[in-house]
């Protein structure tokens, strides 16, 4: 009995000690699930058989923010090399988590900002340290449908590359049953991009501002949108029904494309988000970005080992757009063969690729989550625009105060202690 | 020899024990100190006594406060919608199923069965589709004109419909096992006495499983104040967050993009774990004291 005890024992140990990371390979996390992380695997797969002294393995991970606190928590098991968002970077650099990238960008010294998207570079630029480096830009974007505009007689809104709130409103009451306009998929980014439009901000001397003027004018316009009839009904499957042919605009995302290419038939073509002025457009945008979270044990050789992949990706992502995203890097953006894909159109001018707007503001995850939360209700008259936008403002201050609450904690014990 | 008596029961029950103290004891009570903290999943937690619990249950200013009790009110909407549904349409199938005259029952119990094992995610998706106003099955069916995830009470309809639907069979599998378990003589003899079905029902099967009834009726409770995945997937906690469900909040606050707030989120799990407790003893005790 004693001996199947040890056994046992031994078996555990052995397992657990195969859970941790062997010494010459990259143990290189993402959240990209689905298509995304088999077109990434691709990329992973064709560096590994350059043969590099350290190999890349790659880890998807549905729920990797979690797992990344759990990690970093307790000290065991950090990924040497990681994808997260845009709008990680300001918290995440705030709390310490992440290394610069100065060793990376010393031993690969094509790696630099004028190689890369400026949004997508800047996005991990926090006080002049570079902590990330980019490996597509991931927008919102407006898909119309060709034959439907036709139909209409409206081709020509897509002269300037902007389609205005007035124009849309000039189809009012002229549409057939069951056709529409726009549909409302991803329309808290949409808002987000009025926001730029219209100059305004969200925040306000580093407090969050959700309740201003611009945003009011983005949501009430919008909202003329609802009223009118020209936006899909509320709760409705707005992203489907353009699929199904009935609906000129879809405000989704660069990646959909992919997917709206499957559907037969489907005759479409992609623009900019629409917007009040053709001459001020944007839109809203994040990031996939590399990163190393803070490890000591990481070697120095490793770094140079992430810093070779990291300039394999940048040459050879191409394949990275095959998944609809805007890719990062400039000699990728530039070759012509990306031409062939359809997001290159934000990336055609350098117009376009202003347009591009990546929100960096500390708190703007809460705000994001805000408007996920409350904007659908306000544009489809669910409940009333002031009463939404006071409880928006509350619920980011809420969570703001409530998330910093242990820094001032912290301040005052040291004053205490003073 | 000796040894291996003493070893014995610690090879049966040390599994569990391990495996009960690494994750649900000690997150348990981790989650119980977290609760007094604030935390934002990765600084140390700094303690604030009750605050927490002050935001929560009294602040009627705060955004928690308006979240915890919408939340808690839908999450019981939610329970006495299903709870009741899980018990009934189970113990009638139970039933039904028993009849001599009933042929292919095992094919039935199976139909019945499978939905149970299929994701609740995928689950979803399909009757999203089903529910969907222009392609569903519905709408096109009776001619309703609803778009059933953004309308009340069409949104609950949605979300019980699906719960019943995968719900029901693992409840029905106890109730089979239990009325397999009662004698027959008590059947037969009460035929003699000139009982009818209802009365057999009453007089005999019930009384019988009373049992598995008080074990299926505090896990069925329990699992519905833990609802999440359905109002999540079948209606995104809409229209006005009128089917958000406190485990949203909860996930919300702890694991969204935000920096992570998992000290409010803790004591609102908490609390809610209070509830199903004194829910549940309540349930038992009521049960157990009317059957015996």
């Amino acid at each position: 009995m004693k001996k199947f005890l040890s056994a046992m024992l031994l078996l555990l140990v052995f397992t657990l000690v195969g859970c941790s990371s062997d010494k010459n390979t990259i143990q290189f996390w993402t959240p990209l699930t689905g298509e995304d992380g088999a077109y990434m695997d691709e990329l992973v797969d064709k560096y590994n058989e350059t043969d590099p002294e350290f190999k890349v393995e790659h880890v998807v991970t549905s729920d990797m923010y979690t797992k990344m606190y759990t990690v970093l928590n307790s000290g065991n098991g950090i990924p040497d090399l990681s994808i997260i968002h845009a709008d990680r970077v300001p918290s995440f650099v705030k709390q310490d988590l992440l290394e610069p990238m100065t060793k990376v960008m010393e031993a690969q010294p094509e790696i630099k900002a004028e190689n890369f998207l400026e949004e997508a570079w800047n996005a991990g630029n926090v006080e002049g340290t570079q902590y990330t480096v980019p490996l597509d830009i991931h927008s919102n974007a407006m898909y119309f449908n060709k034959d439907l505009m036709k139909k209409y007689g409206v081709e020509n809104w897509l002269d300037d590359n902007v389609v205005t709130f007035d124009e849309m409103l000039s189809l009012q009451g002229k549409l057939e049953e069951g056709d529409y306009v726009l549909n409302d998929a991803l329309i808290s980014w949409v808002i987000l991009a009025q926001i730029q439009n219209l100059g305004g901000s969200i925040e306000e001397g580093g407090k969050p501002a959700v309740n201003t003027p611009e945003m009011k004018q983005a949501i009430e316009a919008v909202k003329q949108l609802s009223d009118a009839g020209l936006m899909t009904p509320y709760g409705e499957d707005g992203y489907l029904m353009f699929q199904s042919g009935n609906v000129l605009f879809s405000t989704d995302g660069t990646w959909s494309s992919t997917g709206h290419a499957q559907v037969e038939g489907l005759n479409f073509g992609v623009t900019n988000i629409y917007a009040f002025e053709p001459s001020t457009f944007h839109n809203r945008a994040s990031s996939h970005l590399f990163s190393m979270l803070t490890n000591e044990e990481r070697t120095d050789e490793k770094e140079q080992g992430i810093a070779d992949f990291l300039e394999f990706i940048r040459q050879n992502s191409i394949k990275w757009a095959e998944a609809g995203q805007i890719v990062a890097s400039k000699e990728v953006v530039e070759s012509p063969e990306y031409d062939e894909y359809m997001q290159s159109f934000f990336t055609s001018t350098p117009e376009e690729e202003e347009s591009l707007y990546i929100y960096t503001y500390e708190h703007y995850p809460y705000i994001q989550e805000a408007l996920d939360t409350y904007v659908a209700d306000m544009i489809h008259g669910e409940i009333d625009v002031d009463t939404g936008l006071a409880e928006m403002q509350k619920f980011v201050e809420d969570k703001v105060s409530e998330g910093s609450l242990d820094i001032e904690n912290a301040e005052t014990e040291e004053a205490t202690e003073e | 020899m000796n040894n291996k008596r003493n070893f014995a029961p610690i090879f049966f029950v040390g599994p569990h024990i391990i495996l009960f103290i690494v994750f649900i004891l000690i997150p348990s009570i981790y989650g119980i100190y977290a609760s007094f903290t604030n935390w934002n999943l990765i600084s140390d937690p700094v303690w604030v006594g009750l605050d927490n619990y002050k935001t929560i249950l009294t602040d009627a200013d705060s955004t928690f406060y308006a979240q915890f009790f919408n939340g808690l009110v839908n999450t019981l909407l939610f329970v006495v919608f299903t709870v009741p549904l899980m018990i009934i349409i189970p113990l009638m199938i139970a039933v039904a199923l028993e009849h001599k005259e009933v042929k292919f029952t095992s094919l039935f119990q199976t139909l019945l069965y499978v939905p149970g094992l299929i994701s609740i995610s995928a689950a979803a998706l399909i009757w999203s589709l089903i529910f969907n106003k222009q392609l569903g099955v519905v709408n096109n069916l009776f001619g309703s004109e609803h778009v059933w995830a953004a309308t009340q009470p069409y949104a609950w309809l949605t979300i019980i419909v699906i719960t019943v639907w995968a719900g029901i069979g693992g409840n029905m599998i106890i109730y089979r096992a239990g009325i397999n378990g009662v004698s027959k003589d008590l059947y037969e003899s009460a035929e003699i006495d000139g009982a009818g079905p209802v009365r057999k029902f009453f007089s005999i099967t019930l009384p019988s499983i009373k049992f598995p009834l008080i074990y299926t009726m505090v896990m069925t409770t329990a699992g519905a104040f833990n609802v999440f995945a359905q109002p999540l997937m079948m209606t995104s906690g809409g229209p006005k967050q009128g089917t958000t469900v406190l485990m949203m909040y909860i996930r919300d606050l702890a694991f969204s993009h935000g920096e992570s707030i998992a000290g409010i989120a803790s004591a609102m799990a908490v609390l809610l774990g209070l509830v199903i407790l004194v829910i549940s003893a309540i349930q038992y005790y009521v049960m157990s004291r009317n059957a015996a």
